[in-house]
């Protein structure tokens, strides 16, 4: 679409509404651009930069920015993974409680391989992984199916069909299935980040029953093989 | 005359032989902010911001409450004890040293903001007494004694006054344990009734009355009251020195939670064991020292900005305790935070890759704002 004039664009910022309303979306004027959180950008000098860069920066300095959402952060211990997993964890907007969960967790785990490690004789000690973040993302990658179904309708019959998995809803199904089996399969009295640490310690051995459940979705797809030429994308 | 040397549990004796107070030739190279001088008594300038280590069983003999349980945490993960010497703990013991003891009974009060180290300064100050051999009265938190109380029982002694059977024994147990040679040696000065058919003589050792505090539970905050006022009464004649050390003494003037059957609420002084801790924290005996925490954490209907004496104590507090030795305790220095870096560094308890580096070093510096327990946290996860 056109960009606004330079004269009309303090008049016309507020009070933006597209003649089309999507589903989710945002009241920013279009000139409104993205922030800019990472500490390297700025600390480049103004002769490193190359032409486009240079034409960014002076853009910047003319066009309003947009508010950075509380996710965006500059630190250089936040992960996207992790705040992914804590916005599936939190319970009606409480944001404050499921961050604290993740650490609890965090360091329940980091506590219990450390404990491991300390006890353990010296040609052992290499093999305990004590990195709560490396067993985390081991623990994910582990838990991810390669193959889902979907149920598709042909000739009144609802078939259960294998298809293959986004990146995305790969992640998706490993984090779900794995706040779901510590809400639902342990004892009333336990703690949310024990019962998690002790799942992301058994499904980084592959072992546990979100794996299980991993396996039984592939075995499941493997048994319905027959129907795969149903998708039609 | 009692044996002037270290007041630690026989067990403990076997342990402490191996840990000698010079320089031991170490398994591994030691860093600078590691000191091998284990006996607080020889802490100087020169060892502040380093952090010493104390056995695992001398930790058990002498700390059987009293420690933060996060540090109790951390003792269990990394399989050793290692309190950092700071200013306020150094000013402290030179006091304690210098101090003269025909004198009434000193008292200092440990302040600071929330999470500076208090609590571990008074610990630091109980390993040291301990080691030098005097009686410790360690009260681990007072405000466990104002709050949640299951059963509160009508004082047989004074019918004005409630007891605290479950909060009394529980004391009583770790006294016994942290000072156990004390019990043989001191002896009652008047008979004792607990209710209509026991008794404890005159001339027979405090570890009886302690049996009897902890056999019969319902008598067990009389049986406190009497330890108290035998150990008072005999502290100035020289045979043994005395410390009370008492946590977040601001709870034994401020208010509670706890209520009668009548729901009518009870006020800190018609609690026993608040009644005889008051006494004891009074500077009408000589012949040692008090040393008390104030602690804005646990405490009862005080706003959390609150960390100084007279916000804490009240007026009431403040006037009973008038006059003390006040002793401020800080964030970390910039040393001090090197030497508990690198301490976790090296424990590899900051296990995140970017927590090396020098960014991750100045992130945690200026997220914690050098504040002991904020690192503590912030470090838990990463």
């Amino acid at each position: 679409m056109a960009a606004p004039s330079a004269a009309g664009l303090g008049r016309r910022l507020r009070a933006w509404l597209p003649r089309i309303m999507p589903v989710r979306w945002s009241r920013y004027n279009p000139s409104y651009l993205e922030p800019e959180v990472k500490k390297e950008s700025y600390q480049k000098p103004l002769e490193e930069l190359t032409e486009e860069e240079r034409e960014q920066v002076e853009l910047k300095a003319v066009r309003p920015i947009r508010a950075a959402p509380p996710t965006l952060s500059s630190s250089v211990f936040s992960d996207p993974m992790i705040s992914k997993f804590t916005n599936m964890m939190m319970k009606s907007g409480n944001k404050v409680l499921a961050r604290s969960l993740m650490s609890q967790t965090l360091e329940a785990i980091k506590r219990k391989q450390l404990e491991k490690y300390h006890k353990a004789p010296e040609n052992e000690k290499e093999t305990i992984e004590c990195n709560p973040y490396v067993i985390f993302h081991q623990a994910l990658k582990n838990c991810q199916p390669i193959i889902g179904l979907s149920n598709i309708t042909k000739g009144g019959k609802t078939y259960q069909v294998p298809i293959p998995l986004t990146d995305n809803r790969k992640r998706f199904l490993a984090m779900k299935w794995l706040i779901t089996e510590c809400r639902d399969n342990k004892h009333r009295r336990t703690m949310m980040p024990e019962k998690l640490s002790q799942e992301l310690l058994l499904a980084f051995n592959n072992e546990g029953p979100v794996i299980k459940r991993k396996h039984v979705l592939h075995k499941m797809a493997e048994a319905n093989r027959a129907y795969a030429h149903f998708r039609w994308w | 005359q009692l044996d002037r040397g270290c007041a630690l549990h026989t067990a403990a004796r076997g342990g402490l032989s191996s840990v000698s107070t010079q320089d031991v030739p170490a398994e591994r190279p030691r860093a600078v902010f590691h000191t091998s001088e284990s006996d607080p008594a020889k802490h100087t300038e020169q060892h502040e911001g380093r952090l010493y280590n104390i056995p695992l069983e001398e930790v058990k003999a002498v700390f059987p409450h009293g420690l933060p349980y996060r540090f109790q945490q951390q003792i269990q993960t990394f399989n050793e004890a290692r309190v950092m010497v700071r200013r306020p703990a150094l000013e402290l013991l030179a006091y304690l040293k210098g101090s003269n003891l025909a004198h009434p009974a000193v008292r200092y009060v440990i302040y600071g903001e929330r999470g500076t180290g208090k609590t571990m300064t008074l610990c630091h100050v109980v390993h040291y007494c301990s080691r030098q051999g005097w009686l410790v009265l360690h009260i681990p938190d007072a405000h466990l004694w104002v709050k949640n109380c299951k059963e509160l029982l009508q004082s047989s002694y004074n019918k004005h006054r409630l007891d605290q059977p479950l909060q009394a024994s529980v004391w009583l147990k770790n006294f016994k344990t942290s000072n156990e040679r004390f019990l043989q040696e001191i002896k009652t000065q008047k008979k004792y009734m607990w209710g209509k058919r026991e008794s404890t003589e005159e001339g027979r050792p405090l570890g009886e009355v302690v049996e009897q505090g902890l056999a019969r539970v319902r008598s067990a905050s009389d049986a406190v009251g009497v330890v108290l006022r035998e150990v008072k009464q005999q502290s100035h004649r020289g045979s043994f020195r005395l410390l009370v050390a008492v946590d977040g003494v601001n709870a034994l003037w401020g208010q509670t939670t706890l209520r009668k059957e009548d729901k009518s609420p009870v006020s800190p002084e018609e609690l026993t064991l608040v009644h005889n801790l008051r006494k004891m924290v009074r500077n009408d005996w000589s012949g040692g020292a008090i040393v008390t925490t104030l602690s804005q954490t646990g405490s009862l209907f005080k706003p959390s900005s609150a960390y100084t004496p007279h916000e804490l104590l009240g007026k009431e507090g403040f006037d009973a305790l008038d006059p003390f030795v006040p002793i401020p305790v800080a964030n970390y220095s910039p040393r001090e935070f090197e030497s508990c870096y690198g301490y976790y560094l090296e424990r590899k308890w900051l296990q995140h890759e970017k927590a090396r580096t020098e960014d991750g070093k100045a992130e945690l510096q200026f997220l914690s704002g050098s504040n002991p327990r904020q690192l503590d946290r912030l470090a838990g996860p990463l």
